[in-house]
């Protein structure tokens, strides 16, 4: 068996038995199932991230939206036309927006190589210094700092709707010829979509909104399912860190499968009366 | 490097940790930090950085219109609608109210049938009895946008020879004041324009709809029968749709499923108009015109697709997306997503 699982097993048990023995005095009481998932989550991550830093071979399937970047960038690019990146309507603290930067980002970098025009409206102050931060940093990268102007990244309103009606004229004035809508999205999601898609542009969307997903699915040239959309960051980067993480995910996903079957098993024994434990009260029903 | 890399991201590990950590830790103050603190601070940051996002529109709107770029009308729309809605909120209330006192009680009934018709109120018995209570003040109950509206008004009332005083809502109060310039400009302005361009969204879904229904295979057949279904089964004729018309709809559907495999014609409606038959047959035999089973009733599939399949695939969607996000908040937490960062 190997070394690091071993570890990482020890290490996931001894803090787990900690919890039990400071329950109710260091930490607080009837969160101890609760910890414990966390601690497997992270310990899962971790396990895999370091097995990926010490050189193992990680599998990635192609995801068409990301490969798709390239194209779009370079179909603007031959059209004379500029890039559209909408960041969605959400802050930093939502992960979804923190996605869409990174993102951005590579999206920067390639606009950057092909001298493709970027145009970046953003609904949030924060988001737009951390943007113009992710686009300068990709143009310097790429070795193109003439070609940033912080106005690349620019505000235009909190608000939601007036945020897509500016987003929309936008579209509608400067014809762009690729749209990219990566973050957290709400009801603006289809009007944006569709208004992209009446003017032409090839669209990229990804959300972590699910509600959102089946309009972008319907009106986007690509998307971003899910997870996939999570996933960028490691499939662009292909730093084994990143990519350990996506293997480690996966395996959660897999106790989450194998946890939900288990359940349902032992809440149908529970319920025929073959069993007195009720697996329900674990998560407080 | 440092102010710029490792800085920050000691701050995101550290708050990080604090934060997950955070809602494990029996101490008050950790707790208060992760529930309480930690999200006023991130509030009090966002509230300071609008200005930076407020002063960048402003420059690019202004930068337009002096350059006269194409469409810099629209800019000039953009400034105005700016300048106008400072003024509303940090310079001028537009929300005075007038108060009367020591009235006189032959004043009372005149004064209230007066402020009734003005206003266009109801009933002036309850502006009678707050009248006349003993030392009142009354507050009128309208706000006036311009001091002089208030004088125009308090002429109408010099007649009774009453008390009165102009005064004003205080200033953030002015906001939420029904009738002050603010809410005015809210209420005409900003609300109309934002409902009407969440309205604009049933016409893209009406477009998007027809493009997604298009029977181009079999997932989109399947959406578009799905799609038909839920339609039809939340609205009342849904209820009125008899068992027989389900069967055969079922009947078509076996048709279309097999027709490909089924190479003679004759053979393949043969088969359809038998099915039919048989189906109809067995189904009167059974007695379902009286009482029809709950799986040929529009309704109730409708419910079944909204319950299990509809529902099974969202689950599935959002356990990605939760875990996604577990993953990408780890990867910060540690520290080793630094992209973020425009590493």
């Amino acid at each position: 068996m190997n070394k690091k699982l071993i570890y990482s097993t020890i290490f996931f048990l001894v803090i787990i038995v900690l919890y039990g023995f400071g329950e109710g005095s260091f930490f607080i009481e009837k969160s101890y199932f609760k910890f414990s998932m966390v601690m497997l989550v992270a310990t899962t991550l971790y396990y895999y991230i370091d097995r990926a830093k010490a050189g193992g071979d990680i599998y990635l399937r192609p995801i068409a939206g990301l490969k798709a970047i390239e194209e779009a960038v370079g179909r603007a690019t031959e059209m004379g036309k500029p890039v559209l990146f909408v960041p969605g309507i959400s802050d930093m603290d939502q992960v979804e927006t923190v996605s869409g930067l990174i993102l951005l980002g590579h999206v920067a970098e390639t606009t950057a190589k092909y001298e493709a025009g970027l145009n970046v409206p953003v609904s949030k102050s924060i988001v737009m210094e951390a943007g113009r931060e992710a686009c300068r940093e990709s143009y310097l990268k790429v070795g193109r700092p003439d070609l940033y102007y912080d106005d690349m990244v620019h505000y235009l309103t909190d608000d939601q709707f007036a945020y897509a009606a500016g987003v929309n004229g936008i579209m509608l004035r400067e014809k762009p010829a690729a749209c990219f809508y990566l973050g957290k999205f709400y009801a603006e999601s289809l009007i944006l979509a569709e208004t992209g898609n009446s003017i032409g542009a090839i669209q990229i969307a990804g959300t972590g909104s699910p509600a959102q997903i089946p309009f972008f699915v319907t009106a986007c040239d690509y998307t971003l399912i899910g997870e996939e959309f999570f996933t960028a960051s490691a499939y662009l980067s292909k730093k084994p860190e990143l990519l350990g993480s996506i293997k480690g995910q996966d395996i959660v996903k897999g106790f989450v499968m194998a946890a939900m079957v288990l359940t349902v098993v032992l809440n149908g024994f529970f319920q025929m009366g073959w069993i007195e434990f009720n697996i329900l009260t674990l998560f407080g029903n | 490097m440092l102010l710029k890399r490792h800085i920050p991201l000691f701050i995101v590990v550290g708050v990080g940790l604090l934060t997950l950590f955070g809602h494990f830790i029996n101490q008050k103050d950790i707790q208060n930090f992760v529930d309480n603190d930690s999200t006023q601070w991130f509030d009090i940051i966002a509230s300071f950085a609008i200005f930076l996002g407020a002063l960048n529109m402003l420059k690019l709107q202004m930068l337009k219109i002096t350059r006269k770029q194409k469409n810099w009308q629209y800019s000039l729309l953009a400034v105005i609608g700016f300048a106008f809605a400072v003024f509303a909120g940090f310079f001028f209330r537009g929300a005075n109210f007038i108060t009367l006192s020591q009235i006189s009680p032959e004043s009372v009934t005149p004064i209230a049938e007066l402020i009734t018709s003005e206003f266009d109120l109801e009933n002036s018995t309850i502006i009678e009895k707050k009248l006349s209570a003993e030392n009142a003040e009354y507050e009128v109950p309208k706000i006036f946008i311009t001091e002089s509206g208030a004088e125009e008004f308090m002429e109408k009332l010099e007649p009774y020879n009453v008390e009165m005083v102009i005064d004003a809502k205080p200033w953030g109060a002015h906001m939420q004041t029904e009738g002050s310039l603010f809410s005015w400009m809210f209420f005409n302005i900003f609300n109309p324009l934002s409902s009407s361009m969440f309205a604009l969204l049933a016409f893209f879904v009406a477009s998007a709809s027809y493009r997604a229904f298009r029977i181009r295979n079999f997932e989109a057949t399947l959406l578009l029968v799905a799609g038909i279904i839920l339609m039809l089964g939340r609205v009342p004729i849904g209820e009125l749709i008899p068992w027989w018309v389900v069967a055969i709809l079922i009947v078509f559907g076996i048709g279309a499923l097999t027709a490909p495999l089924i190479k003679d014609r004759r053979i393949l409606v043969a088969s359809i108009v038998g099915g039919i038959l048989l189906f109809l047959g067995v189904g009167v035999s059974l007695g379902w015109n009286e009482a029809p089973p709950a799986a040929l009733l529009i309704p109730v599939i409708q419910d079944w697709i909204f319950d299990y399949p509809t529902t099974a695939g969202s689950r599935a969607l959002m356990i990605g997306i939760a875990l996604g996000i577990v993953a990408t908040s780890f990867r910060i937490i540690i520290g080793i997503e630094r992209s973020f960062l425009g590493e």
